[in-house]
């Protein structure tokens, strides 16, 4: 099959002399990350022991759910090389409880440890630690801790979760049912009373697990003299997990907490002073939160409210702090946004010992419990009419969140994006969603890359299922349904304002352009003689990257103030160029989209950029890190406008030397002239030798600079949509149901780019991760919630022989705001998955409502063979 | 996943290591450790002693008999197998069998006979060893055994050697005048174990199939031999209803298992399947090579 060639905007540029502003942005400038990581010279958190460090192994839960009822560490302690056991009786005396975080109304967080003392919620749940002189050893101790346990019945379904007389795995919560909400946006009633049709069919997308090269693991070193703690971990968020730490790996009483507070004038000071910024900059988000969910959560669960109080006065009255370094980290997809419950459980046994620990977790521990996602099942109703117009959709989503919650990110705030993307860039006049959680005794479930994807999947085979039953083609039918320019301004019917940059009819209509379809009769005939049946699958979405203004107020009142990003610049006294982020690269690139952007504004090449990332003491606060495709928007915006901050003050000193107006002074090549006169022109370093000169140097993050200048960026204004159609194409073996994908096509806009290769990369390994979902990857579980797939054995991975060409065409719509690249990591996945089991339905002629589609069940869903 | 403890010897004479092997009741042979460490790293199994065999001479010989029989020493790695002129020539289906063992990297230190010992019921070379008759040739401090691969896969992951005996070498008999054959096999990725797969071994005289095997891997605990459609192929031309009454057969006679990669029914439908395409690949090359 022949196919379009890739179209890239901007070209491959390696040349890495600035030539002044805009150079580079735009271009595909080689990854400047790429050396280091391919000659062996990353630095990963496993990479670094320092000498008579320690190692960890966890005794974990052999049962999906049960009782502990005793449990024996005494032989375990005698194995030469241990240095101690830890159980959850243990941890529960030193260190305090995990506490909700974005609570929403009427639902039920736990409070729970690091370690479980009285019942384990799955198999892979810690009850105990070991700490000795290698992991082979710790794992060995491991194994002779006796526990003892009474075996419950094991919740693994959303069905069983649902029987309101299954076994409550949080007991206080009276049964698994955590959060149930049904929300109204116009007429449902009336729209789907009037409509010609109504259709409905039920999706369900098993569970999948984020599967970064690297896993998880931590490593907390305690300076034997002074008792500081430095630790190192491959974390999307340095400072969350900095946060966390302090609040809960040691436990202290209240009044000693408050004591130290209050005699601390210092501290105190500089609470008042940042509470009273801090509300007067977010007065208006703070006040639109709503209090209910709290009050929901105390009536549940009553401790939440002293074991709040008590960790904020101990956040409050300490100034130890661990320092937090995260260096290379080889992917987290999502999952290393969570702080785990091992990290807390390590750094509490390293405080407690005194001695320096590392834990690296092993890949089963990580299919287990490193972080699971997307099991949800979705009942969609379409009210249409018979012209094939949608009018109403009804949504029933239940959501399997696992035995623990996901911290900080997990169930709650997935629902409320899906919740609120639910209706895509569709005109439906009435929305009603029901969005339920339920909790069954698996790993947790966390954010995976495109967490809310599945509203997409079954939005989009919903869709399709429309058409069919109307005889409408795929793109007919979104092409008469989605808004389009004519529209603007509009607004979805959960509230966010769609705008220009909401493009997804244009993407669709680029895609038929590309697709060949006058083609399709040939190829599936072609197919059909190979004793195969093609298919071809369309999936559109628009998602929040960052999305507009208004978006994470209709998502979780309150929140936006989370979101804002501070950067800062510096020129050293030595004239080179540090450019500080509170992002945190894990494989996104950030070192080159940022020197791409920094480097254009400061008219200097990619090199003399250095970035600072990572380390608490010197990467600028911000609790999120890196996540939710605001790399490139927010976090670009940031470096963006502190870059056009720096070079304000270069300038500035710069035209003092030349005697000149700071409006005629340009840089080209990191000279710093008078336009026209590049011969008179000055260097970094003269400059800055200047600035130490004449003693103007500042204070900087962590020193004496020339120049440092901070900035806050919000996104308020700029941003708005990314969005993406894709094709796929498959041919199903009849006789194997083996699928194979010869096309594959994505027309995406994420408006204009910074980096067209690595835009590309992201995209075709989003797809890659939607591929695997369908066809390869499933975080399988029994009835009983015994895990089936805690090996690379079971748990597929598509490789490189499983991922077909995929063509990335690229459209650039520009928005109204001033840094308008939008976040393109995690669009790869939310649109694959739609087309492919479109595809396969398109194939086989049979209604797919199964997001997991291995050969069997091909066959199965053919009349080939009979379900098991 | 790190192994429990154990001793580790790597003695460099074969009577050194069949001592190793008589006198340590729970001692294993190490060959290219490719399925025994992650046993032992998922703390599935803890021999207490590895006799690493890899420094013992003459082991890594693949040799041809004068009547074209091929012997492949316990040493002699998947991916010499798949390189050998030799095994091409008088074992064409062990050749064929190497390259859809795992990938590159398990198949150059990954052994063929280790293997056969290692009797993993989705492997290819119990099956191959099935389908050829081949026999394996085992040593220990007690003397030589020969035992034909019927006699040899006694159940999962069991065979017939015993714990003191280390498997010098498989020998493949030479093939008569007429043979063909083929292997085919379905993974869910490249690489991967077989969901199922068949080695199909047929003697074909002028248009007729005079003697048949189909052996199967991945579809019971053991790689099996299917006698009841072997018999129905013999004497037919091995296409038309004579091939679907072995396909019944085989469907009728297999009770495959049920994972997470394939259910019961499934596995049963994909041994039809191939034993339609196994037969009809050997055919067509049997007709090939007459051409
Ligand atoms: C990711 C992966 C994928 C794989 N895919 C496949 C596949 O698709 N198909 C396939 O067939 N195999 C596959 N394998 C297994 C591979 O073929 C192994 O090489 C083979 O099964 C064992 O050979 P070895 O030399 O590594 O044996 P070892 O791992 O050293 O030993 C395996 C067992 O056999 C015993 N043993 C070995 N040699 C002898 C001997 N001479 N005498 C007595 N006992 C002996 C050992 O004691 C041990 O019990 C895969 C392995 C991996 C890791």
């Amino acid at each position: 099959m022949t196919s379009p060639e890739t179209h890239h905007t901007g070209t491959f540029d390696t040349a890495t002399q600035g030539s002044g502003l805009g150079a580079f942005t735009g271009t595909s400038v080689k990854r400047v990350e790429d050396h280091r990581l391919l000659v062996g010279d990353g630095r990963y958190v496993a990479d670094v022991v320092p000498p008579g460090c320690l190692h960890a192994a966890f005794v974990r839960s052999p049962f999906p759910h049960a009782r502990l009822t005793g449990i024996d560490t005494s032989e375990a302690t005698r194995l030469p090389g241990v240095v101690s056991v830890i159980t959850g009786s243990d941890i529960e005396e030193l260190t305090n409880p995990f506490l909700p975080f974005l609570a929403l109304p009427g639902l039920y967080t736990p409070l729970y440890h690091s370690l479980s003392s009285e019942r384990v919620r799955f198999v892979g749940d810690p009850v105990a630690l070991v700490v000795a002189s290698s992991r082979a050893v710790a794992e060995d101790a491991a194994e002779l801790v006796d526990v003892t346990y009474e075996v419950l019945d094991g919740i693994g379904t959303i069905d069983r979760a649902l029987d309101p007389e299954s076994e409550p795995i949080w007991p206080r919560a009276k049964n698994n049912l955590l959060y149930d909400r049904t929300t109204d946006h116009g007429d449902v009633e009336g729209v789907f009373a009037d409509a010609d049709h109504v259709f409905t069919e039920t999706f369900r997308c098993p569970r999948q697990s984020n599967q970064p090269m690297e896993t998880r693991g931590i490593l907390v070193e305690v300076d034997s003299v002074t008792g500081a703690v430095s630790v190192r971990a491959a974390t999307q968020a340095p400072h969350m997990l900095r946060w966390q730490i302090a609040a809960y790996a040691r436990k202290e009483s209240g009044p000693q907490s408050i004591r130290s507070f209050l005699t601390n004038p210092e501290r105190r000071g500089a609470f008042l002073a940042a509470a009273k910024a801090f509300v007067g900059d977010k007065g208006e988000a703070l006040q639109s939160s709503d209090s209910t969910a709290m009050q929901h959560q105390l009536k549940t669960e009553p401790r939440t409210a002293l074991q709040m109080v008590r960790t904020g006065a101990q956040l409050l009255g300490r100034d130890d702090y661990p320092h937090v370094d995260a260096d290379d980290i080889g992917g987290g997809f999502g999952a290393k946004g969570s702080v785990a419950r091992e990290e807390i459980a390590v750094a509490a046994a390293a405080l407690a010992i005194g001695r320096s620990i590392q834990w690296i977790e092993d890949r089963m521990e990580n299919l287990m419990d490193g972080g699971q996602a997307r099991e949800e099942e979705l009942t969609l109703s379409i009210a249409c009419d018979a012209d094939g117009t949608v009018r109403g959709l009804d949504v029933d989503l239940v959501l399997d969140q696992g035995a623990y919650p996901g911290n900080p990110v997990g169930a709650p705030i997935t629902v409320r994006i899906m919740e609120v993307m639910q209706p895509g860039a569709y005109r439906f006049e009435a929305f009603r969603q029901r969005s339920r959680i339920v909790a069954t005794n698996k790993g947790k479930y966390v954010a995976y890359r495109g967490p809310w994807a599945n509203e997409t999947w079954a939005r989009e085979r919903m869709i399709n299922v429309v058409a069919r039953r109307l005889g409408l083609s795929q793109t007919e039918i979104r092409r008469k349904n989605m808004y389009g320019d004519e529209d603007w301004p509009a607004a979805m019917l959960t509230g966010p304002a769609l705008d220009v940059t909401c493009s997804v009819r244009k993407t669709l209509e680029r895609a038929e352009e590309l697709a060949d379809l006058d083609r399709l009769d040939a190829l599936r005939a072609d197919a059909v003689s190979r004793g195969k049946r093609l298919g071809i699958g369309f999936a559109s979405y628009h998602e929040a990257a960052p999305g507009p203004p208004d978006y994470f107020e209709h998502v979780n009142p309150g929140t936006s103030a989370l979101l804002d990003q501070p950067a800062t610049a510096s020129v050293s006294v030595d004239g080179t160029i540090q450019i500080w982020t509170s992002q945190m690269p894990h494989g996104q690139s950030h070192e080159t989209t940022y020197a791409q952007l920094a480097a254009d504004q400061l008219g200097v090449a990619i090199e003399d950029i250095e970035l600072v990332y990572g380390d608490t003491s010197r990467a600028p606060f911000d609790l999120l890190g890196t996540g939710g495709s605001r790399g490139g928007p927010v976090g670009g915006g940031a470096v963006r406008k502190v870059g056009r901050h720096l070079r304000s003050v270069v300038v500035a000193k710069a035209a003092d030397m030349l005697e000149a107006s700071v409006d005629d002074v340009t840089i080209e090549r990191g000279n710093i002239h008078v336009a026209g006169v590049p011969a008179r022109g000055l260097t970094y370093a003269e400059v800055a030798a200047r600035v130490v000169a004449d003693g103007e140097t500042v204070d900087g993050r962590d020193g004496t600079y020339a120049f440092s200048v901070d900035d806050t960026y919000t996104s308020a204004g700029d941003g708005g949509w990314s969005v993406a159609t894709h094709v796929c194409w498959v041919e199903v073996d009849v006789e194997t149901g083996i699928v194979e994908i010869p096309r594959y096509l994505v027309v995406e806009d994420c408006g204009p780019i910074i980096n067209p290769a690595i835009v590309d990369g992201q995209v075709r390994g989003g797809v890659a991760q939607g591929i695997g979902a369908v066809l390869y990857e499933r975080a399988a579980y029994d009835e009983q919630a015994n895990p089936q797939a805690s090996t690379y054995m079971d748990y597929l991975i598509p490789t490189a022989t499983e991922i077909p060409r995929i063509e990335v065409d690229h459209m650039e719509t520009l928005s109204p705001g001033e840094n308008d690249h939008r976040g393109v990591g995690e669009g790869g996945m939310i649109g694959a998955p739609a087309a492919i089991t479109n595809a396969i339905e398109d194939a086989i002629g049979v209604t797919v409502n199964d997001q997991h589609l291995p050969p069997y069940r091909i066959l199965e869903l053919m009349g080939i063979i009979r379900p098991d | 996943m790190k192994a429990p403890p154990f001793a580790y010897a790597r003695p460099t004479t074969l009577d050194g290591a069949l001592e190793l092997l008589s006198t340590h009741a729970d001692s294993k042979v190490l060959a290219g450790g490719q399925s025994l460490l992650p046993v032992m790293n998922l703390r599935l199994g803890a021999p207490s002693l590895l006799v690493d065999i890899s420094r013992i001479p003459m082991l890594d010989r693949i040799v041809v008999d004068d009547d074209g029989a091929v012997t492949i020493g316990a040493l002699v790695t998947h991916t010499a197998v798949e390189g050998s002129a030799d095994i091409a020539r008088h074992a064409p289906l062990v050749a064929e069998a190497a390259p859809y063992i795992g990938h590159r990297a398990i198949r150059n230190r990954g052994t063929c006979v280790g293997s056969i010992a290692h009797a993993d019921p989705a492997a290819e070379m119990p099956a191959v060893c099935l389908a050829t008759d081949a026999i394996m040739i085992s040593t220990s401090t007690h003397g030589d055994r020969v035992i034909p691969a019927s006699a040899f896969f006694t159940g999962f992951l069991d065979t017939a050697l015993r714990d003191d005996e280390l498997l010098a070498a498989v020998r493949f008999p030479a093939s008569p005048p007429g043979a063909t054959g083929s292997v085919v096999e379905v993974s869910r990725r490249h690489g991967d174990y077989a969901l199922a797969g068949l080695v199909c071994r047929l003697v074909v005289e002028r248009g007729t199939i005079t003697d048949a095997a189909l052996a199967y891997f991945g579809v019971g605990p053991t790689a099996e031999r299917v006698p009841e459609a072997e018999a129905l192929l013999v004497g037919s031309d091995g296409r038309g209803p004579a091939l679907d009454r072995a396909v019944e057969a085989v469907e009728a006679t297999l009770d495959p298992p049920s994972d997470v990669h394939g259910t019961t029914a499934y596995r049963r439908h994909l041994a039809g399947v191939l034993c339609r395409r196994g037969v009809a690949d050997a055919i067509a090359r049997s007709t090939e090579e007459v051409a």
